[in-house]
């Protein structure tokens, strides 16, 4: 009983936290290269609330899984100009909802 | 002799029209082989390269000769990079083996980035720092101008050196055009490693050569290929001395982002 009770309550506690998790895609112009992939990997990899981080040089973009506490959008905006490139557009999609919000 | 050279300035007017047409008509964010000074560093990131040189010398009374040079660029900004090389000279191990210590600061002043690549303008300020009591220091200036676009990049850079005391004033541009072979078409997220050939125009200019003996200026051609990954690039190639023809260099790199 008591295992099946815990099994539920960490199985509760994984549905929050995937509800809460976040998918941010960030539009990022002037990357090119393999260098460019590693410096916004990096750059990304160091926020605490990040935990996973995927970019595609082919659609220009960078793709953001974060937990509840997601940084803002200026700190998305930031991490990109330090790498050196442009943030062209940052939407934030809940993984509960499939409505986006672009900024 | 002034024929000769009439005609390789006009090879030389060809391939810089043909490089730049290139870069026009279509264009990876890297560089050539020769210069380091085109590398895009991000804030706090850092790039180590290590050339490996094999000159071959232009006729029997001289001696082949064999180079290593370090190189390492550290971003201080998205914008600001500092740029450091070292050459030194494994053979013949006589005297003079040790270079002189570049020191460059480059600001990117201008930036056009946009969905099919990027256009970027940096200035270059720096010193040449001697490593023996006999040499004399430079100041350098230069600029330079990277042009990507799909598959292709365009590198130019020009550097100025003023001698102090002793020191010959000297000049070098670079030319690179890089284009990705491999893959044609890259995947929707992430990276697999990559191949791109490099063609390069390259020369170097020292004050106070002989111009009759046409050795004032030395152009060369260097073709060669890269293997890029994410956090490391392997390129070798030729470079073919296209001055007095003769002289050929067999060139190895490996560079690593941290």
């Amino acid at each position: 009983m008591k295992v099946f009770l815990t099994v539920i309550l960490f199985s509760a506690f994984l549905i929050v936290q995937t509800a809460q998790a976040r998918t941010v895609e960030v539009e990022v112009y002037g990357m090119t290269c393999a260098f460019c992939v590693d410096s916004l990997e990096r750059k990304f990899s160091n926020m605490e609330s990040i935990s996973k981080v995927d970019v595609s040089l082919k659609h220009k973009k960078v793709r953001l899984v974060t937990d509840e506490t997601m940084p803002n959008i200026e700190t998305i905006k930031q991490a990109v100009l330090d790498a050196g490139f442009t943030p062209v557009k940052v939407t934030v999609q809940s993984n509960s909802q499939s409505n986006g919000q672009d900024q | 002799m002034a024929k000769i050279n009439n005609v390789y300035a006009i090879f030389y007017v060809v391939c810089c029209v043909f490089l730049l047409w290139l870069g026009m008509v279509s264009s990876g964010y890297s560089m050539g082989l020769r210069s380091f000074v085109a590398l895009p560093i991000e804030k706090d990131g850092a790039v180590i390269r290590f050339v490996y040189e094999h000159v071959k010398a232009s006729d029997t009374a001289s001696e082949n000769s064999e180079h290593l040079i370090a190189n390492v660029a550290y971003g201080l900004s998205a914008k600001q990079t500092l740029l450091l090389g070292l050459p030194y000279r494994l053979s013949p191990s006589d005297s003079d083996q040790q270079g002189d210590l570049s020191v460059l600061y480059r600001d990117i002043v201008w930036q056009n980035d946009r969905f099919s690549g990027t256009d970027r303008l940096g200035l270059l300020a720096g010193v040449i720092t001697p490593t023996e009591s006999d040499r004399d220091a430079a100041v350098q200036a230069g600029f330079v101008f990277t042009h990507f676009k799909n598959r292709n990049e365009i590198d130019v850079d020009v550097l100025y050196q003023a001698g102090m005391k002793e020191r010959k004033n000297s000049a070098r541009y670079d030319v690179s055009w890089q284009f990705r072979l491999l893959p044609s078409e890259r995947a929707d997220w992430g990276l697999t490693p990559e191949l791109n050939s490099v063609l390069e125009l390259s020369g170097r200019w020292l004050e106070g050569s002989r111009w009759f003996e046409g050795y004032s200026t030395v152009h060369q051609l260097t073709v060669g290929l890269q293997w890029v990954h994410q956090k490391w690039v392997l390129e070798g190639g030729i470079a073919k001395d296209i001055s007095n023809g003769h002289e050929s260099r067999y060139i190895m790199s490996t560079r690593f982002h941290f």
